[in-house]
């Protein structure tokens, strides 16, 4: 907060106390140091309640492809918001763009507040596509990204080697690069994000090529950099991961956003209006009964003899689980769940069953 | 919100020059490459020679000599035999060198060679009967190694020396219808001073005109022995000096830039740093790798001169010059690779971008005798003003002892090269800023403008 408050050259000040040459007399004549100072210093001294990302009506055309067509959304400061969408649908691109890696076509971008650029040491970033200097040494590479968004050369050594403690990587800070597998680079990778503790976090598909104790490792590592007060955005087409981890999700599909809520928000719409039996004797004359008996307004069953129910107008999900209990003895009745992949599929399916027909029709 | 410590400007360009010069120049790869190099030239040019002295092809054949006084062909002969003083072949060598590389480094082999060259050649004077049109025929069918025709004007000593005829079959090699036709012309010479009844020790003498000692004469009063060589293949040292120096350390900030593009780190690093502090970064970085190249080599080259006491030819000032042309050089060259490097995602890209700024570059190399013979001519002049090659061919210029440059050329070509290595580095980082980011196929001359010049 002191920071926000304080006058232009209070940040200056610690900015220059860095420096390895001392240039804290001439640096306010700079002009970037003046302008990044006025981008700074004028939305953060107005409120707190800013949200950590705002983008408004941003496009990207890529050539022929319009690749983001006007997408708006807000992340708000300490949320852990998802981007889901297929392959090609834009969320690499919307990232690129939060990060001022590419300039969008149209629309605004703001981020903590100001730009990407001029908050770069409070962002971390793991791009889609790993890289890391072949050649360098793991805990080289660290300090390197370390020391380039200003974390203190004192006790680096320890904070690295601790952290590759967590990441199970004990000891291959001597290592090169090169000679860590893939999933072991990307942990680096990730950790180079993190190290300089950022406030927003920015996680390009970060499970991919990852096994599933690694996936864990690198969950448990999301949560608590959110217990610790960062704002994190991280790109999936695991959905699952993303029902585990997220706050809010943000469905992309073909460079349009076509769902943008907070988890809590997508259960309420989509949970109570189900459940799912397992009779013990026969499923479809149990089905039969339940639409009979106006519990249900339509079934299924499945071949696992499990029967979903979308429950009719007059039941709540407590009466209509008495009403069922009533009719056969069960193995198992559980309330509906509301199901990401099935979300999914249902908003991006009708998009690809249209580019089938399409094809269908060019051949 | 925390109190957090960030990275200043200046802060982050030094810290990716240092990565770029520890990763680079502080590596056994470089350290080795860099003791290496001057071991393995020295190597090569012990070597070659040997190589090359290894065989030098027999002369085995017949030769038919048509003259009417029969003079000629006892002296070719004998010529052709007589074993020749290291002398009289550099001489020979001087007025006739060879026209294409290969007979070059024969006429080379042959100079240096330990073992005497087997000749086996008969020579016999025409038969009667046989005419220039009848040996023609012969050497066609390949009996003959050479045929002669010589006309008796040619022999005769009162009038100009006219051509005699020689006739030679295709597949004869230009090492051996040297030595032919060399025998002939000397024999005919030989007859020619004989018939004159001069004689031909003093004829010898006389025309060798004497040699002069030259000394120069420094201002301090002191003599020092003129080395005429070495005063043409010091500018050339200056040159290649800054050549290496400048493109060993500039091709590595072109790879390396390649590499993290392809690589991906770019994106990494961009995300800490804008594209005009990693830019700033490897061109400081790699200066300094540059610079302790020039260090080194020139170093050991003047340690090599004072060890030989020549320091006289390296005066104080020659080396600020090269130290401002190592300057513009540097930005010159460091700027055009960072461009290339940025806007290709592999090295055969680049070097079709490289290729033609390359020419342009190689001009210094392939007229430094010119340049350095005549320092102040049209050539000279011209070169020193077309911005790549500048610098190399201006410390060729300033270098050359022969005469002195006008001192507002060097002042005009000092402005005007920095003037164009600003011009330089500015291009190269609009370019870069867009082409770093770029991946998939090269873009076109016109592309690269685009990029410079549109917002």
């Amino acid at each position: 907060m002191e920071r926000r408050a304080g006058p232009a050259t209070g940040w200056m000040g610690r900015r220059s106390h860095r420096l390895l040459f001392s240039f804290s007399a001439c640096s306010q004549q700079w002009p970037w140091r003046a302008r990044g100072v006025a981008t700074l210093a004028a939305p953060m001294a107005s409120t707190n309640q800013t949200p950590a990302v705002r983008i408004e009506r941003v496009q990207k055309r890529f050539g022929q492809v319009q690749a983001v067509k006007g997408i708006s959304l807000e992340i708000p400061e300490r949320s852990l918001c998802g981007f889901l969408g297929p392959n090609g649908a834009g969320k690499s691109t919307t990232i690129r763009m939060i990060m001022s890696i590419i300039a969008p076509d149209a629309g605004r971008v703001e981020v903590l507040g100001s730009s990407a650029i001029a908050m770069k040491d409070r962002i971390g970033y793991l791009p889609e596509e790993r890289g890391l200097y072949r050649k360098m040494k793991v805990g080289e590479f660290v300090g390197y990204m370390a020391r380039l968004k200003g974390v203190h050369p004192t006790g680096l050594a320890r904070r690295i080697d601790d952290w590759l403690e967590r990441l199970a990587l004990p000891g291959v800070s001597k290592r090169r690069c090169e000679e860590l597998s893939k999933g072991q680079q990307q942990k680096i990778q990730l950790l180079a994000s993190i190290i300089h503790a950022p406030d927003l976090l920015i996680l390009d598909e970060p499970f991919s090529g990852l096994d599933p104790i690694n996936g864990r490792l690198v969950t448990e590592l999301i949560r608590s950099e959110q217990a610790r007060g960062a704002t994190i955005i991280f790109s999936t087409h695991q959905m699952h991961t993303a029902e585990a981890l997220c706050d809010k999700v943000v469905l992309i599909n073909k460079g349009e956003k076509v769902l943008d809520a907070t988890l809590s928000e997508l259960r309420a719409k989509h949970d109570d209006r189900g459940l799912v039996c397992e009779p013990r004797g026969d499923a479809r004359a149990f089905a039969d009964r339940v639409r009979t008996e106006g519990i249900a307004l339509a079934t299924r069953v499945h071949d696992n003899g499990t029967v979903d129910l979308d429950l009719a107008d007059g039941h709540d999900a407590d009466s209509a689980m008495s009403a069922v209990l009533g009719l056969a003895p069960m193995r198992s009745l559980a309330l509906r769940r509301m199901n990401l992949d099935d979300l999914f599929v249902e908003l991006v399916g009708a998009g690809d069953g249209e580019i089938k027909k399409g094809a269908r029709i060019d051949a | 919100m925390r109190e957090r410590p960030q990275q200043s400007y200046l802060g982050k360009i030094l810290l990716i020059a240092w990565r770029e010069f520890r990763h680079t120049a502080l590596t056994k790869g470089f350290i080795f490459g860099a003791v290496a190099l001057p071991v393995i030239m020295i190597g090569v040019i012990a070597v070659i020679p040997k190589m090359l002295t290894e065989k030098v092809p027999p002369l085995v054949g017949e030769i038919v000599v048509l003259d009417p006084t029969g003079t000629v062909l006892p002296r070719a002969q004998e010529i052709l035999v007589r074993k020749r003083s290291m002398q009289e072949k550099l001489d020979d060598l001087a007025e006739n060198p060879p026209a294409d590389t290969g007979s070059r480094l024969d006429a080379v082999a042959e100079l240096s060679a330990q073992d005497e060259q087997r000749i086996e050649v008969t020579w016999r004077s025409g038969a009667a009967g046989e005419t220039a049109e009848s040996l023609k025929t012969m050497l066609s069918k390949g009996s003959l190694i050479a045929a002669a025709s010589i006309d008796a004007a040619a022999l005769d000593p009162a009038k100009d020396a006219t051509a005699f005829e020689l006739f030679i079959p295709s597949s004869l090699s230009p090492k051996h219808v040297g030595q032919i036709s060399r025998a002939l012309r000397e024999a005919v010479e030989e007859e020619r001073v004989a018939r004159s009844g001069i004689d031909k020790a003093l004829l010898a003498r006389l025309a060798s005109p004497p040699a002069p000692r030259t000394l120069r004469i420094s201002p301090e009063g002191s003599e020092a022995k003129e080395n005429t060589e070495l005063r043409f293949i010091v500018p050339a040292a200056f040159m290649f000096l800054l050549w290496i120096c400048v493109f060993t350390s500039a091709n590595y900030l072109l790879t390396t830039t390649i590499e993290e593009k392809s690589n991906k780190v770019m994106e990494v690093l961009l995300a800490a740093a804008s594209p005009m502090q990693v830019l700033a970064g490897k061109i400081l970085g790699y200066s300094a790798v540059s610079a302790v190249m020039l260090v080194m080599y020139g170093g050991l080259g003047i340690a090599g001169l004072s060890a030989v006491a020549m320091m006289d030819l390296v005066p104080v000032l020659h080396l600020v010059y090269l130290a401002v042309f190592f300057i513009m050089a540097y930005f010159m060259v460091a700027s055009m690779m960072a461009a290339v490097g940025s806007a290709v995602s592999d090295l055969r890209e680049a070097q079709s971008l490289v290729g033609p700024v390359m020419m342009v570059l190689i001009v210094p190399i392939m007229l430094w005798m010119p340049i350095v013979q005549n320092p102040n001519g049209m050539l000279a002049t011209v070169a020193g003003f077309v911005p790549p090659a500048t610098p190399f061919v201006m410390i060729l210029r300033l270098t050359a002892a022969t005469e002195p440059i006008p001192m507002w050329q060097t002042i005009a070509s000092i402005v005007w090269g920095f003037a164009c290595a600003l011009g330089m580095l500015w291009l190269a980082a609009r370019i870069f800023r867009v082409g770093v980011l770029m991946q998939g196929k090269p873009p076109t001359p016109k592309e690269l403008v685009k990029w410079a010049f549109v917002r």
